[in-house]
């Protein structure tokens, strides 16, 4: 861990109030009820909220609609659209940034690909704590604190918070906004605390280690629970557009009524989606939607393990939580364990 | 069509922006395939079985395999059916118009692994396109290679690509047999799928590497028969066709299981996809 510091509940507003005058700031506000990520205006708004929101904050780094390029069609030209300004996300939980850092792996493999990279830099990410509810199992998955992939993180005490700093820009924004004091043992002790108490809290568990995964799911390409929840299954896409680690997407282009400009944007894209692996002519090569959900559990906890160095799973909960026929993650995941225990 | 004059913004280096490629030649081969002769902006070296990301403004992009052989130039040959609005679209170039493309992308054939080695070519109607780039780089060294052999299977007659070259490539040392599915009246060639090919075949199973492009369905008879003829999977290849919107490895459309075909393919040897279930 960076360093560590205790900040009080003025210093934090002082430091969303400075921040709302440098950065477009996004955060959770309160939306029928519901802890949901918006864009913030006014310190009032933000609601931090220990509760996980139903969607990830990923539209802030990874739009559903990004415009890639402009075409020129009367002059023939084209020119690349990198839209990045300064901004700053508040109030991910430790899960979210796990994801942002997956989906900061993902964009820079191999050819990076400019458009996210430009905007994740511009972008400051504060996280805050958490508490799971039902859905959620990050703690089986080691995603239930997290070290890096913040500038800040705020853990809430009842005078303040306790801040650790990841980056020399975190740092840079604690100076500047907030009249931070070294923590005490004491406080370190209280954070340690807070961690445990929060692992116990946990009802939902994997009943295998996370470096089991891969090689469990490879054993259960065969498993009758694909055929299972393939016949619920309606094949809407909520989990994917609801993962904070789901990026397909499909490339499409527009064009003005006059024909003389278009544009080639990228959409959000889900592999439960029925097209997402039909070609040209009419072949899909994951027609039933037991295979398309095979797909997608595997690309969670297998197919992606080696290329990215980790799981594409951070047990957020948020694909069982939001699943209208309650297709459950964890559920799937624990018998799947249970098949390859009792072979 | 409008013609596309200017080079694009030199200062251009997303991943996704495509450069004009100019037309030269627009000829139909069939009633559904047309071939283009385009000229890139810069000089292209691809390796045969690569792929180009093809596009039209408002119309999007396609992967479409590399029909010309390893050059070094500027010239590149498309072959393209139409299939959906965006190939529509490029049937209606001429020369003189613009194509815009990036690539070349993914994997290809190991040429220089296949020197010395009987070939065995087996091609499923479109999947001539990509292997005519194997075929004319091989022909064009046609002395560092042992036998070819091209086997290939069509629904009709009228469905046959490259008829003048086939000839060509015949004159050249190449051992060539065609089958239809469907004969007309008048067709006095082989009648059946393309491994009925396979069966009188005579394969040195010590020096030969088979190379497979087709749809799906034929990949898993083809493999059946290579096996009788004790082909072992590392020295048998196929290009696999998939949905791609990228190129890089990003948009997802292309895995298959832990590969992606657009980075790890299209080109694998069947020992490296024999264990992914979706693959065949």
């Amino acid at each position: 861990m960076g360093t560590m510091e205790i900040i009080t509940r003025k210093d934090f507003r002082r430091l969303v109030e400075g921040l709302l005058g440098d950065y477009t700031l996004y955060g959770p506000v309160e939306k029928e009820g519901f802890p949901a990520f918006a864009r913030i205006e006014r310190f009032s708004q933000l609601r931090l909220s220990r509760t996980p929101t139903h969607l990830s904050a990923k539209e802030f780094l990874f739009p559903p609609r990004e415009t890639l390029l402009r075409f020129d069609l009367k002059n023939g030209d084209v020119r690349e659209v990198v839209d990045a300004q300064n901004q700053a996300i508040i109030g991910l939980h430790p899960c979210d940034i796990h994801a942002v850092n997956l989906l900061d792996r993902v964009f820079s493999y191999g050819t990076p690909d400019r458009n996210y990279l430009a905007r994740r830099k511009r972008t400051v990410i504060i996280g805050t704590e958490c508490t799971p509810d039902e859905y959620c199992f990050c703690s089986s998955l080691h995603t239930m604190t997290v070290d890096r992939g913040f500038d800040l993180f705020l853990h809430e005490t009842e005078r303040g918070f306790i801040v650790r700093t990841g980056t020399k820009r975190g740092r840079r924004l604690l100076e500047r906004y907030t009249s931070a004091t070294k923590a005490e043992k004491a406080d370190l002790e209280r954070l340690e605390r807070m961690v445990e108490r929060k692992e116990k809290m946990f009802r939902t568990r994997l009943d295998a280690e996370p470096s089991q995964l891969p090689l469990i799911y490879r054993g259960a390409d065969s498993s009758p629970v694909w055929d299972r929840i393939g016949r619920v299954c309606y094949g809407c896409g909520s989990c994917n557009h609801v993962c904070p680690t789901c990026y397909c997407f499909d490339v499409k282009d527009d064009i003005t009524l006059d024909l003389e400009d278009a544009t080639r944007y990228r959409v959000w894209d889900g592999c439960t989606l029925e097209d997402f692996a039909k070609v040209a002519g009419g072949h899909n090569f994951r027609k039933a939607r037991s295979a398309r959900l095979r797909h997608r559990f595997n690309r969670k906890f297998r197919y992606l393990a080696d290329r990215f160095k980790g799981l594409f799973c951070v047990g957020c909960g948020r694909c069982s939580r939001t699943c209208l026929v309650r297709i459950n993650i964890s559920e799937v995941t624990n018998e799947i364990i249970r098949e390859t225990k009792e072979r | 069509m409008k013609s596309y004059a200017r080079q694009r913004n030199a200062e251009a280096a997303s991943p996704y922006t495509p450069v004009p490629a100019r037309v030269e030649e627009a000829v139909k081969l069939t009633d559904r395939e047309m071939f283009f002769v385009l000229t890139m902006p810069a000089p292209i070296d691809h390796t045969p079985g690569q792929f180009l990301m093809v596009g039209l403004p408002g119309y999007g992009e396609a992967p479409i395999s590399i029909s010309s052989p390893r050059c070094g130039t500027r010239r590149v040959e498309l072959c393209i059916r139409e299939v959906g609005n965006l190939t529509r679209a490029i049937h209606r170039l001429g020369q003189g118009d613009i194509l815009w493309v990036r690539g070349p992308f993914g994997r290809g054939f190991p040429v220089d692994e296949m020197e010395r080695k009987d070939i065995l070519f087996v091609a499923g109607g479109i999947g001539l396109v990509p292997m005519r780039s194997l075929i004319k780089t091989m022909l064009n060294k046609r002395r560092s290679f042992g036998r070819l052999t091209l086997l290939y299977g069509v629904k009709s007659p009228d469905e046959i690509l490259f008829k003048e070259e086939l000839k060509e490539w015949k004159r050249a040392g190449m051992d060539i047999r065609i089958t239809v599915d469907r004969p007309h009246p008048g067709w006095d060639g082989n009648v059946g799928v393309v491994t009925t090919l396979i069966g009188p075949l005579r394969v040195d199973d010590s020096k030969t590497v088979a190379v497979l492009v087709g749809p799906p369905v034929m990949y898993k008879y083809v493999i059946l028969s290579l096996g009788n003829k004790k082909l072992r999977g590392t020295e048998i290849y196929l290009s696999l066709e998939r949905r791609m919107k990228c190129g890089l490895g990003k948009c997802g459309h292309c895995q298959i299981n832990s590969a992606y075909a657009c980075q790890e393919g299209p080109v694998f040897s069947l020992a490296d996809i024999r264990h992914l279930n979706e693959a065949i």
